[in-house]
């Protein structure tokens, strides 16, 4: 306790030097936090998405680049008829827009057939899905989630309500005929959302016909460029590469490697393999400069030891044993580290928030961060402070004493 | 009267080998509980080398030193730091406090050393300063006082615990004589009280006021006299 008391009166004395030395710790914490709280807040929102496409269909697409043929909603409903393995295949056509009811809350409208709905993690909670017949007829109809529904109308009671929808400045009434489970915790958050208790950012994204897209709000044309399969259970590999091959025969492209499937375990392969250099090269910066900081601590605290030499005698010579010593200045270099290490954790949590502010996922700041980055920066205190304060323990009172 | 310091047949030699300095030649010296004794003599002639001895910070080359009973001329540096604490009140002519730490911190540090509870630290701490008469100063920080009041609080910080032998080592030194005189003054009050005193100096009209005079030159004892004059 004692010891602790001055070690930190000895920082404080010598406020402007003992800055300068947490700097290199400082930056490499600060840099560690933020990755680590940019990371997670990724992996989150993304990963989230990549369970959507597991979970759901299988996603083709059609090279833009290598031809500019297409496909209408027709054929892709025949390749759904001709490849056994699948439900069926709808086409995907998206649109950025806003929903507007009691709320307005930004929308990615989803715009596909009946078979939209096979995917496994489409539990109807309310009403019913659109039909097939809705589905080409471009009817101003709309499926959202319990959560999604919350946002927009303060209730999970939403079939047979309607919202404004807006896409590209046009805009439509939509009706909603079915809503899906969510997640309590998915509920309970737009809940809060709504109360204004959650600031975070929240969007929605409402299953409508892919002909209301086109028809409705010009999108696209008539032109289908992706469309999805929903593969029957444990057929997803010949399931996708059947209907790659009716597609090219379909569209005479055999051989152009025109048609791509996106997989989910291509997606996810190539998701984590960017983040893992991401954070490789943000560890490396940060383990430099804590080294670096390390090495700075070392240095400071040996002039330290050096300049204090004659306290360190006169400590001896009263009754300090080695160890006292040695613990006097381990615990002042630790502590050096360790509101170093803090102000880097809060110098980090202010990047990562600024950082948050332009991207569309929330930052993730996690407990065990906050034990990590004080175990490492003590640690980091300790370790590097071990060389002067054993300098500092094993001095001669005699000749401590006699120092100018 | 209790054998304190009993140093038998010491020496002490720096580079050993072709130029040595035989800095202690075979002394022998013996305190009782008690006495106030003056060691005097001139530079170089091994003063703070016995000085350093008899406070524990360095062991004799050879023959043995008894203190309290105990041979201590063979101990670790953490058994001597125990017995400097335990037994030993140092007053240095540098004074030798630490700058960065107020009057009752410096007197509380050998108080810590020794595991005393923050309470009775205090106590012990307020009351030494009080008896050299520094109450009004006690969170004065060194660099805040005069050389006389920094020995003040040195004398402080050797008497807090009460340890059995007060060493000190030209502790009028760095004073100018107003101050010195003080010093003495206070030197002499804690013998009354029946401490035991070890005075270095080479300062004769110093010397003069202990009961006991020991004169050392090229690092063997020259006289050993009981000082009639001494006005204790
Ligand atoms: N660490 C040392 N190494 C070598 N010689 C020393 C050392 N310390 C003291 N001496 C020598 O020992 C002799 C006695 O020194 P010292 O005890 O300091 O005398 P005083 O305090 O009476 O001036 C001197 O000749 C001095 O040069
Ligand atoms: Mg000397």
């Amino acid at each position: 306790m004692e010891y602790i008391r001055n070690a930190f009166a000895s920082i404080i004395e010598n406020k402007g030097r003992s800055f300068l030395t947490m700097l290199g710790i400082i930056i490499g914490i600060s840099s560690v936090i933020t990755i680590l709280a940019i990371g997670n807040g990724m992996k989150q929102s993304v990963g989230g998405e990549l369970n959507d496409m597991q979970a759901g269909g299988i996603t083709i697409q059609i090279n833009a680049k290598k031809t500019d043929k297409y496909l209408t909603g027709a054929q892709v409903r025949m390749i759904g008829d001709e490849v056994p393995e699948v439900y069926g295949a709808s086409p995907t056509i998206s649109g950025y827009g806003d929903a507007v009811a009691r709320y307005k809350i930004p929308a990615n409208f989803k715009g596909g057939n009946e078979y939209l709905f096979h995917d496994q993690k489409n539990v109807l909670s309310d009403g019913r899905y659109f039909n097939e017949n809705e589905a080409e007829s471009a009817a101003a109809v709309a499926v959202l989630s319990q959560s999604e529904a919350v946002l927009l109308f303060g209730s999970t009671d939403a079939v047979g309500k309607s919202f404004e929808a807006i896409i590209g400045g046009r805009s439509r009434e939509l009706t909603v005929t079915g809503v899906l489970k969510s997640e309590e915790r998915d509920i309970t958050s737009a809940y809060r959302y709504n109360s204004g208790r959650d600031k975070s950012y929240q969007s929605i994204r409402p299953y409508v016909p892919y002909t209301l897209m086109t028809q409705g709000f010009g999108l696209a044309g008539e032109n289908v460029v992706s469309y999805q399969i929903f593969p029957l259970p444990n057929e997803q590999d010949p399931a996708s590469l059947r209907a790659r091959r009716v597609t090219e025969n379909m569209m005479g492209l055999r051989g152009q490697g025109a048609v791509n499937v996106q997989s989910f375990a291509s997606m996810l392969d190539s998701f984590e393999k960017i983040l893992d250099v991401v954070t490789l090269v943000v560890a490396f910066i940060a383990a430099i400069s804590l080294i670096v900081g390390g090495i700075g601590v070392m240095n400071i605290m040996t002039v330290s030891v050096t300049e204090r030499t004659r306290e360190i005698g006169i400590r001896k010579a009263l009754g300090a044993r080695t160890g006292s010593i040695l613990l006097q200045f381990l615990l002042e270099s630790a502590m050096i580290t360790l509101i170093g290490g803090l102000i880097g954790m809060m110098a980090g949590y202010g990047l990562t928030f600024i950082v948050s502010k332009f991207m569309s996922f929330p930052p993730q700041i996690r407990l065990e961060d906050v034990a990590l980055v004080v175990a490492i920066s003590s640690s980091i205190g300790l370790f590097f402070g071990i060389y002067p304060a054993f300098r500092a323990a094993k001095m001669n009172p005699i000749e401590a004493l006699r120092y100018e | 009267m209790e054998k304190l310091v009993d140093v038998i047949d010491v020496c002490k030699i720096y580079n050993p080998g072709e130029n040595e300095v035989r800095a202690l030649d075979h002394v022998s010296l013996s305190i009782n509980t008690g006495e106030f004794v003056a060691i005097i003599g001139q530079s170089g002639s091994g003063k703070s080398t016995l000085m350093n001895m008899l406070g524990c910070l360095d062991t004799p080359t050879s023959g043995t030193y008894m203190l309290h009973g105990m041979d201590v001329s063979h101990m670790t540096d953490n058994e001597q730091s125990d017995v400097r604490n335990r037994e030993i009140g140092f007053i240095f002519q540098g004074f030798n406090l630490i700058q960065s730490l107020t009057a009752q911190e410096n007197v509380e540090l050998p108080l810590i050393y020794r595991g005393v509870s923050r309470k009775e630290r205090e106590r012990l701490a307020v009351e030494a300063l009080i008896r050299v008469g520094l109450g009004k100063r006690m969170d004065h920080k060194p660099t805040e006082m005069s050389g006389g009041q920094q020995q003040r609080v040195a004398i402080a910080r050797a008497i807090a615990q009460a340890p059995p032998i007060l060493l000190a080592d030209e502790p009028t030194g760095n004073l100018d004589s107003g101050s010195s005189k003080e010093i003495i003054g206070i030197i002499k009050n804690l013998y009354k009280e029946g401490r035991t005193v070890i005075l270095i100096t080479h300062d004769p009209g110093i010397a003069r006021q202990a009961k006991r005079i020991v004169t050392i030159s090229d690092g063997k004892i020259q006289s050993d006299i009981i000082n009639p004059d001494a006005d204790v």
